[in-house]
């Protein structure tokens, strides 16, 4: 069967909750269903049918093209399936995924996989701010899965992350990783200013050495850590810079944010 | 001795009587194979039997850098306990007291994820003596602890997978004299070293204190095997033939029942092998009559 393709056809005039345009959300359904399903727009909600041309019958691999960002939470709540994206994901996508794949091919907005608690997500693109964060006033931000930018990530990225996995290729912007809790952070490009603020646990790996650490963090000399290697190791599958990545056996490790708990490392590929 | 033959060697048609333990695999890494060899030897020391030592343990194997989950030198042991609560408590105590405290070590669960039947904790149990400065790390959706201790960190599991396990199976090897006995089961633990899923818990895998149940002293739950000194001929009723000046015995501990099977048939005829000539009389095994323990190994299907 081939997945379930939606291709943009109309461009809404507002932005479009498009998180039930999931597996499990559309599986079993007539076409005719599908193309009735509401999707809640700002003010007023829109069916599928009169946004998308609908080809296709596997609802378990559902394929958006053509999206501009005016769809926002594509993916949110994924349970399971795989969703692939063309184009402008747009804001808060994958946020809360429990499981399944999201992988965009393009861009993502704010917030992408915000408080999502399992599952895979794939950006070959860039991202916004507050990837793998939690919304405003939430306790917690991503508690589980992996998230990989192949291009940049905005400020904020991991925000108060709880648990789980974020990579990004690229650069990453201001205080990345701030009040994280705990988790891994893996930022191959540059990293912007105060990585880590207020951080209590987790880790923070570096490959670029252009790095400012905040005034709370302590120089912990340099180390070959066991741990470090078997972290690196598993993320070899992610693509040659990761392989690259995980030959390396020195790391300059600082200890913070002596402003929180303290027990969070940042460790700098150093040969 | 009625029975089978392997070059001239008799062989008794009974089996060894063996009985249901609980089980774990732990694989020890170090910076290079010594370091992994001292943690596996002094984690799999005094523990030979049950009966006073808590658990049974031995090496394994010996595991290649490409074997390991960190790619560098190891060692796998097992270890066999009565229950799940004793077996915890002895992983726990062999591994902090030996493995932890071996420079440049870590220690993994060995047993996959899909045969395990229950779970034992090891980081967490371990990880207390970090402190509170103690790290954990979800790696590939495993969770493991990061022990910070003088040489770097301590890295272990935080749970190995538990299996059912057999213990006690066994074969005696009856010859002229103690130096052809000693050879005849040097080359049996030679050949069985190879097994894998196995171990012989004893020194040098090789039992000379057999025992049967019981003894004439209340506080003893098990006293010699009279019935197979040489020198009680004449005292007790003997099961020895004629000519047999020494008696050893190989007990081995498995995963599985078939390997155990596998171990006996190969150390059975490492013994064996040009036995009449190198003064091995002949092969036994030990059991209780077939009432106590549910897994008997027939000696002549450890033959075939």
């Amino acid at each position: 069967m081939k997945p379930l393709t939606l291709r943009l056809k109309t461009k809404p005039p507002c932005l479009v909750d498009a998180a039930g345009l999931r597996p499990r959300a559309l599986a079993g359904k007539a076409r005719e269903d599908i193309l009735r399903t509401a999707l809640q727009g700002w003010n007023e909600s829109f069916a599928v049918g009169d946004l998308f041309a609908v080809t296709g019958e596997d609802a378990g691999r559902i394929v958006l093209e053509g999206l501009d960002g005016s769809l926002i939470r594509v993916g949110a709540g994924l349970e399971d399936g795989e969703l692939t994206v063309s184009g402008d994901a747009g804001h808060y996508a994958g946020e809360g995924m429990r499981g399944g794949t999201l992988v965009v091919r393009g861009q993502a907005g704010d917030y992408l996989g915000a408080e999502m608690r399992g599952g895979m997500v794939t950006v070959s693109g860039d991202a916004g701010a507050f990837v793998g964060s939690g919304r405003a006033g939430a306790m917690r931000g991503m508690t589980g899965g992996c998230i990989v930018v192949r291009g940049s990530a905005g400020d904020r990225a991991g925000d108060r992350m709880r648990r789980g996995l974020l990579l990004v290729e690229g650069s990453t912007g201001s205080y990345c990783a701030a009040r994280m809790l705990a988790g891994t952070i893996v930022a191959l490009g540059h990293v912007g200013r105060e990585p880590g603020y207020l951080m209590r646990r987790g880790t923070i790996v570096l490959a670029d050495a252009r790095f400012e650490p905040l005034p709370t963090f302590n120089d912990n000399g340099r180390h070959d850590l066991l741990a470090i290697r078997l972290l690196l190791e598993s993320l070899a599958q992610h693509g040659p810079a990761f392989r690259r990545l995980a030959k390396q056996r020195q790391f300059q490790r600082w200890l913070g944010d002596l402003g929180a708990e303290g027990k969070g490392e940042i460790l700098v590929a150093s040969g | 001795m009625s029975g089978l033959g392997i070059d001239g060697v008799a062989v008794e048609d009974t089996f060894a009587e063996a009985f249901g333990m609980r089980a774990t695999r732990l694989i020890i890494t170090a910076a290079n194979p010594g370091w992994a060899r001292h943690a596996a030897t002094a984690a799999t020391g005094f523990a030979t039997s049950v009966i006073a030592c808590g658990c049974e343990a031995g090496i394994e194997t010996i595991l290649s850098p490409r074997e390991t989950p960190d790619g560098r030198p190891g060692v796998s042991i097992l270890l066999f306990a009565m229950s799940s609560k004793d077996l915890q408590k002895q992983l726990e105590r062999r591994a902090g007291q030996c493995v932890l405290t071996c420079p440049t070590t870590a220690a993994y669960g060995g047993i996959a994820e899909d045969l395990a039947q229950d779970w034992l904790g090891l980081g967490r149990s371990l990880r207390y003596f970090g402190d509170g400065f103690q790290i954990s790390k979800l790696i590939g959706g495993k969770r493991f602890w990061r022990i910070p201790v003088m040489d770097g960190e301590f890295v272990c599991d935080e749970k190995v997978g538990l299996v059912k396990g057999i213990g006690g199976g066994n074969f005696l090897i009856l010859a002229k004299d103690q130096q052809a006995a000693l050879a005849a089961a040097e080359r049996a633990v030679a050949a069985m070293h190879k097994v894998q899923n196995i171990i012989l818990p004893f020194p040098g895998g090789v039992v000379r204190s057999g025992s049967k149940v019981g003894s004439k002293y209340k506080a003893l739950l098990a006293s010699t095997n009279d019935a197979y000194c040489p020198t009680l001929v004449g005292l007790t009723r003997s099961s020895l033939p004629a000519g047999v000046g020494a008696v050893l015995e190989i007990v081995i501990d498995g995963l599985d029942a078939e390997s155990i099977r596998l171990a006996m048939h190969e150390g059975i005829h490492a013994a064996c092998a040009r036995g009449s000539e190198r003064g091995v009389v002949a092969i036994t095994a030990g059991n209780y009559g077939g009432k106590l323990g549910p897994h008997h190994f027939h000696l002549k299907d450890a033959l075939a």
